[in-house]
């Protein structure tokens, strides 16, 4: 029996290796690339803005210090727990995840110089009258797995009575407690206090136990250049500045004077990039929204903002509903009869944009070519207005990503854009440069109803003028726009808004959702693959009339179907390597993962399939002298596949929809990509409902597609 | 006359179940044996022997001068001496008629393509059977069925038949072409070993009638001496059992 197991390894570990050299083509060409593990999200520290960029406080750390130091890093949100594994298997060569420095931690760790004091604190739903822990007894407490704060509430957990119950991540703990599964969480101060800020519903309860310090860390007795760097970087970024920075930059530094203390309402557009957006946690952030925050802050007073949309935000102050509107909202004559204005806080205009190779850099120059924008924006208006003037052609897009993307891939030579809009899409990655100045140009302003709210006027009007002196009103422009030009103008409708409905969640994420799609139908593809061929190798292994063999089969198929696919994939992907000191990429991970368990499944119907046929089919074909495996390939074999053919449909299906378990393991499949989204957007329900519909269609259009092979193999 | 199969002291168990008991039994060349006994006595397991289906426990059994028992005889080139006619046809489902008998010479590479489909098609003849050639198994009563496999069996051109129960999966009317077609390879001179409870068949065709009970022959004989005066006790019972229903 033993060997037979260590047969299975042998077979499982050359296994391994082929489909590693197979699907490896030039992975670790980037050498003195370290790799870092991180969080999936943990606002302040590691989350993904709107453009799936991951930022916080700990990845802009990192980042700056591989700046000073010059070395490269490439952060993976892997999740915290794929995290820590991961170093331990020699996956990652580092984890920067708001990690507290523990002794146990120390035991597998080195860590470097702590880089930011925390606290295990409780929080509690807003309004909840639990102030202690005896108020705990009996009730239900939400906790993240593997961190320092559910390490404390796991110790207090006996001595006042409470039940706990963990997630993997942040959201889903504060979720269960807004929704009152649970009556309290605990998590790091830092996280809630930046989650509270931005909108949480919760509210903290408890003083701040356990501190300690978050550190970079690597496995034990490796790396120590790694270490050294990153010690000698934070020294670095902590002396001039940088480190304050990225700090204030997430979490605001909490100065503030005139303390009036009153709560303003003020409306804004739903999506308005990079003037307002929700990020991942729901906050709104954009320059307006920063503007506004940073000068109530500055002139003590509070806001709560309504993202209501354009027209509703302007009809909302008509009415009284709200007290201002700031939503890149345009000064015109028209307004001012209803509206008084602050001065202006933003000069927006259209600009022409190329691709950063083009040459093309006056309207003249498009003559007969064709030009991209964006339909309803003032980018197209203003294109639709001068193209019979310089003769060029307009082709319109839906979505701004498309109309970037016609230009750089070379299809349009230019496109309009709002001049803050294609700013921001520059600094985010779009490869197009801006060539013309602003035309069209309107100033922005906040508004109040006329006659109304002047003191709140008069407090933007004096903010803005401190924040402009202090430098704050440049780095929250620098901020959205990129720190290279900040002067310009534009009008623009603000009705540009990021909806919530499906349409509009789709058209937003239809970029990550293909992606998505694409790895899982990819990882299907590739694993059905080469679990056909395992099972079916497995599975004849079962019906030859030899001991040795069909008792390898078995162990294998027992083996690999007795392990929970969940378990297969960690184990792959973290065992593995601790065992071979050889790095797997999770993408090999999980096609291995798959190979293996539906290989199994496989093997088991290839076998029972086979062994389905009615057993005097074998005696006849032998009978008439014919060697087994001759009996096998032409009498037993095709009427077995006919048996095993709905089976292998099924074992497809059944792959593509276990390849969401390997989001585990940080593969950016589609189920992993609805994770992130839903961590930015909170629309759980709606997203949720989008990939289940995803999955449902390619599965529809997989079983129509099988069904028709099945006739065809019929006849 | 001589010797085609000679079996001695045949032991055949499963596991505890000691089914063959020492069988000794010879078949001449061209001779007709018709064995029969009670159900469960081990008939089937005998027959299955001499073709190796099963693997005996002891004893040997010498086909053309060849210890089949032993276990470095090439197994496949003696089975394709010896046909086999099973209870339930065991025609090859996925493939035709034609097929079904062209199968094994064409993958023994004992006739080209061609050569197999025109023998295919004579002995579909000799069965009665000559225009279902291209007919799916499927679409065969079971009595067609039958007599397909007793041509696939013929294809290889064995000279030693064995049939177990040929006839006794069949609607009644079906019997009669089966029997028909067995008594004309009989009359051709093929040696068969037949199992059977058509007493009918063993009376007319047989040379010679062997009782089988417990894994043992009780008694062997010309079917007069067998079913005119039979001497063992066993025998007398089986036979009132059987010509009383
Ligand atoms: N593969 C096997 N494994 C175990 N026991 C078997 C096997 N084949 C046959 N036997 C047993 O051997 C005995 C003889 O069976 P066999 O089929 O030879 O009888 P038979 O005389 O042909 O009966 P019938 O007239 O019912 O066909 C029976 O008790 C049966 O259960
Ligand atoms: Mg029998």
């Amino acid at each position: 029996m033993k060997r037979k197991v260590l047969m299975a390894f042998g077979l499982l570990a050359a296994f391994a290796t082929i489909l590693f050299c197979l699907a490896l083509p030039g992975s670790q060409a980037q050498a003195k690339t370290y790799q870092i593990g991180t969080d999936v999200t943990y606002p302040p520290f590691e989350f993904a803005n709107k453009n799936n960029k991951y930022v916080g406080i700990d990845i802009d750390i990192i980042k700056s210090i591989a700046k000073e130091e010059g070395f490269k890093v490439n952060v993976k949100p892997v999740g915290f727990n794929a995290a820590v594994q991961s170093v331990q298997s020699g996956q990652l060569d580092g984890i920067i995840a708001g990690m507290t420095i523990t002794p146990e931690r120390k035991d597998k760790f080195d860590f470097g110089t702590p880089y930011y004091k925390t606290g295990a604190v409780m929080a509690v739903k807003k309004g909840s009258d639990i102030t202690s822990f005896k108020q705990l007894k009996g009730k239900k407490v939400a906790l993240k797995t593997g961190t320092a704060a559910a390490d404390y509430a796991n110790s207090l957990k006996k001595k006042y009575g409470f039940k706990t119950v963990t997630f993997d991540d942040s959201d889903n703990i504060y979720q269960d407690v807004t929704t009152g599964n649970s009556v309290a969480c605990f998590d790091d101060q830092p996280v809630l206090q930046y989650g509270i800020k931005h909108g949480l519903k919760l509210q903290i309860a408890s003083k701040p136990a356990n501190q300690g310090w978050y550190g970079f860390g690597v496995k034990k007795g490796t790396h120590k250049a790694l270490i050294k760097k990153f010690n000698a970087g934070l020294k670095k970024i902590q002396a001039n500045g940088t480190y304050d920075k990225i700090v204030g930059k997430y979490l605001g530094t909490a100065n503030n004077s005139k303390v009036k203390g009153k709560t303003f309402t003020i409306g804004t557009d739903v999506t308005f990039p990079p003037f307002e957006f929700a990020n991942k946690n729901n906050k709104y952030v954009g320059i307006d929204m920063d503007l506004i925050r940073a000068i109530a802050n500055e002139q003590g007073f509070k806001v709560k903002i309504k993202a209501l949309g354009f027209n509703a935000a302007v009809q909302a102050v008509e009415s009284g509903q709200a007290d201002g509107v700031i939503a890149g909202m345009s000064i015109t004559n028209e307004r001012k009869a209803q509206f008084d204005f602050s001065k202006p806080y933003f000069n927006s205009g259209v600009v022409m944009a190329v691709a950063q190779n083009s040459k093309i850099h006056k309207l003249s120059e498009l003559r007969g070519k064709r030009v991209a924008v964006k339909t309803g924006t003032s980018g197209a208006d203003y294109a639709n207005s001068i193209k019979k003037k310089y003769g060029f052609k307009v082709v319109t897009f839906d979505d701004s990503n498309n109309m970037y993307a016609d230009v750089s891939t070379g299809n349009s030579v230019a496109c309009f854009e709002d001049h803050p809009v294609m700013q921001y899409a520059i600094k985010q990655g779009t490869k197009l440069k801006i060539v013309t100045k602003p035309a069209l140009n309107a100033p922005y302003g906040f508004a109040v109803k006329k006659g109304h709210n002047q003191a709140l006027l008069q407090a933007f009007n004096q903010g803005l003028a401190d924040l402009k002196a202090s430098g704050t009103y440049d780095s929250i422009k620098a901020k959205y726009l990129g720190a290279d030009e900040i002067k310009t103008a534009a009008k623009t409708s603000g009705n540009d808004a990021e909806d919530r409905t499906f349409i509009g969640l789709i058209k937003q994420n239809k970029g990550a959702l293909l992606s998505g799609l694409q790895e899982t139908l990819w990882l299907t593809v590739v694993s059905i693959f080469f679990a056909t061929i395992f099972g079916v190798l497995v599975g004849l292994m079962g019906v030859v009339p030899n001991k040795f063999s069909q008792g390898t089969s078995t162990t294998l198929i027992y083996l690999f179907r007795g392990m929970p696919l969940l378990v297969l994939a960690l184990f792959i992907y973290t065992g593995i390597p601790s065992l071979t000191g050889q790095k797997i990429p999770a993408f090999v991970a999980g096609v291995v993962t798959l190979t293996f368990n539906e290989g199994a499944y496989i093997a088991a119907f290839v076998k029972g399939g086979i062994q389905a046929v009615d057993p005097g089919q074998m005696e006849a074909s032998r009978s008439l002298g014919l060697p087994f495996g001759k009996a096998m390939r032409k009498v037993i074999l095709p009427q077995g596949i006919r048996i095993m053919v709905p089976s292998f449909i099924n074992q497809f299906i059944i792959t593509l929809k276990d390849t969401s378990i390997l989001s585990i393991i940080g593969l950016l499949e589609l189920t992993q990509t609805g994770k992130i989204i839903i961590a930015r957007n909170l629309e759980g329900f709606k997203v949720w409902t989008i990939v289940a519909a995803i999955y449902l269609i390619i599965i529809t259009v997989l079983t129509w597609l099988s069904n028709w092979v099945q006739r065809r193999t019929k006849v | 006359m001589s010797e085609k199969v000679k079996v001695t002291n045949l032991v055949k168990t499963f596991g505890d179940n000691e089914v063959l008991k020492g069988i000794n039994l010879t078949v001449q060349k061209n001779e007709v044996v018709v064995i029969i006994g009670p159900s469960g006595s081990g008939k089937s397991t005998l027959l299955r022997n001499l073709n190796k289906l099963e693997e005996p426990t002891s004893g040997s059994i010498v086909i053309d001068n060849v210890d089949i028992a032993r276990n470095d005889v090439d197994i496949n080139a003696v089975r394709e001496n010896i046909g086999m006619v099973f209870q339930h046809f065991n025609l090859f489902k996925n493939l035709s008629v034609g097929e079904n008998i062209m199968l094994a010479p064409v993958e023994l590479k004992k006739q080209t393509k061609d050569k197999a489909a025109i023998q295919a098609k004579q002995l579909l003849k000799t069965v009665g059977l000559e225009e279902k050639f291209d007919a799916t198994v499927q679409s065969l009563s079971g009595g067609q069925q039958q007599r397909v496999a007793i041509a696939r069996a013929l294809a290889m051109n064995p000279d030693i038949m064995l049939f177990d129960e040929p006839t006794s999966a069949l609607d009644p009317e079906m019997v009669g072409d089966v029997l028909a077609v067995m008594k004309d390879l009989a009359k051709q001179g093929m040696t068969m070993v037949v199992v059977t409870h058509e007493m009918g068949f063993a009376k007319e065709v047989a040379d010679r009638v062997v009782f089988v009970d417990d894994g043992q022959i009780l008694e062997e004989g010309t079917p007069e001496q067998i079913f005119e005066h039979p001497k063992n006790e066993r025998l007398q019972d089986f036979l009132n059992k059987i010509l009383n229903v």
